[in-house]
């Protein structure tokens, strides 16, 4: 069974790895570069707990073979505190208490990124669509959804975007 | 079990993989949960996603969307907005392709289903050369052992694109009946209609009796009745998890009056 040498930057460290023809962008990830924040849920597409941004586009990981994203660049969560510091939506997640048992959170933080990215200033409906893909089985969602909210204002007064002004 | 991946960099390559025996793959969002999950007999993947075939062309009116194209990337299209939106989720669209969609089962591939009310062309590509063939040829009848490399339709003119799904939840939730629609008017009556359905049929439905019902009349609740009473002959849906046949069929005319008059 053909084995490949897999380049990858992920959260802005270059990484090379083995990977054989089944080895998934999720299983490279947790089994072969130790980052097991990212979480294998459904295996399906369906659950949204393995989600990492692909070259800045959420995608469920297990689906993806890692050979063929070699020379991609990946962000997950790991990625996003600066130290000890949180990121303003993992911040948010711990203060409104989005997370309860946790094992979806990394997924709904990378979509929440992803939506903050593209749009600093979403309503809770887009928050909605943006989460649509990540299955939290403790919330209600809810909490969830006030935490991007809130992350969103936290990033916009930080920033001081024109939006945090309205 | 998967025996290899193959990641190719342009159609010829591809072509003579899938040739030897590879599955063309484009997001995976249909392959990789059952390679996943089941025991599959060995399988070679010929991963479309460096061959060269991602990216929208406009051409004067014309369309052309490269089968490698992300759902994900055509989001914002003025006419194709509402369909991608309704289809999955965000990190999966990120993942799934125009031209896998084309292989969707129903009651998945919603796209393919406004692709077919947009009177779109799919490119195949073989040892034999390119060829075009029409969408709703395409997805209802056996597929031809050709690599798609792109599809293409015309823009429809402002107002004409019609497109609903209903489904349990707003977001990321499987047809219960797909409605896309082009119908142009003039002087108050129905010229020109092409409908097609999904979710309520073994395969994607191109609704005939439908279009002829509304031709040459005016488009008002009646009428749109009145077609759906044809249109009740050409479907024939099935039970699945997400709704049953009794309700797909009982359902199947509000949708499609609210999908063509909007209310």
């Amino acid at each position: 069974m053909p084995v490949r040498i897999v380049n990858l930057k992920v959260n802005g460290v270059e990484q090379a790895f083995m990977a054989k023809p089944e080895t998934t962008l999720l299983l490279a990830l947790r089994e072969q570069l130790g980052l097991t924040g990212t979480k294998r849920g459904c295996a399906q597409g369906a659950c949204g707990s393995c989600t990492v941004l692909l070259d800045g586009a959420p995608v469920v990981s297990c689906l993806v073979p890692a050979v063929t994203v070699d020379g991609a660049d990946v962000a997950t969560v790991e990625g996003l505190a600066d130290g000890q510091a949180l990121s303003d939506v993992q911040q948010a997640f711990v203060d409104g208490f989005a997370t309860q048992c946790g094992f979806c959170t990394p997924g709904m933080i990378m979509s929440a990124e992803a939506l903050l990215a593209r749009n600093p200033d979403p309503t809770s409906d887009e928050v909605n669509e943006a989460i649509s893909g990540n299955v939290c089985r403790c919330t209600g969602y809810a909490p969830i959804v006030n935490a991007i909210l809130d992350a969103a204002q936290r990033r916009r007064r930080r920033t001081g975007s024109k939006e945090a002004a309205l | 079990m998967l025996t290899d991946v193959h990641v190719p960099d342009d159609v010829p390559a591809a072509v003579s993989l899938i040739a030897a025996g590879g599955t063309a793959m484009g997001g995976g969002t249909s392959l990789m949960p059952w390679l996943n999950d089941y025991a599959s007999p060995p399988t070679t993947l010929v991963s479309l996603r460096r061959a060269g075939l991602s990216g929208v062309h406009l051409g004067g009116s014309t369309v052309t969307i490269g089968a490698a194209t992300t759902l994900g990337q055509i989001e914002n299209d003025e006419d194709l907005n509402p369909v991608v939106r309704s289809i999955a989720s965000v990190p999966v669209r990120n993942l799934a392709t125009v031209g896998g969609n084309l292989f969707a089962h129903q009651p998945h591939g919603d796209l393919a289903v406004a692709l077919v009310a947009l009177d779109a062309r799919v490119t195949l590509f073989d040892e034999t050369g390119t060829r075009e063939l029409p969408v709703e040829d395409f997805v209802t009848a056996e597929r031809p052992a050709a690599l798609v490399t792109a599809v293409a339709f015309d823009r429809p003119a402002p107002g004409t694109f019609k497109y609903l799904k209903a489904a349990r939840r707003r977001f990321n939730s499987v047809s219960i009946v797909t409605v896309a629609a082009t119908i142009t008017e003039s002087d108050g009556l129905v010229t020109g209609a092409r409908v097609a359905l999904g979710g309520v049929a073994p395969t994607i439905v191109r609704a005939r009796a439908v279009e002829a019902a509304l031709i040459g009349g005016p488009l008002t609740e009646a009428t749109v009745r009145d077609a759906a009473q044809a249109g009740l002959a050409e479907i024939a849906p099935a039970d699945d998890a997400y709704a049953s046949a009794w309700y797909r069929t009982r359902v199947f005319p509000v949708h499609l009056r609210r999908a063509l008059l909007g209310h």
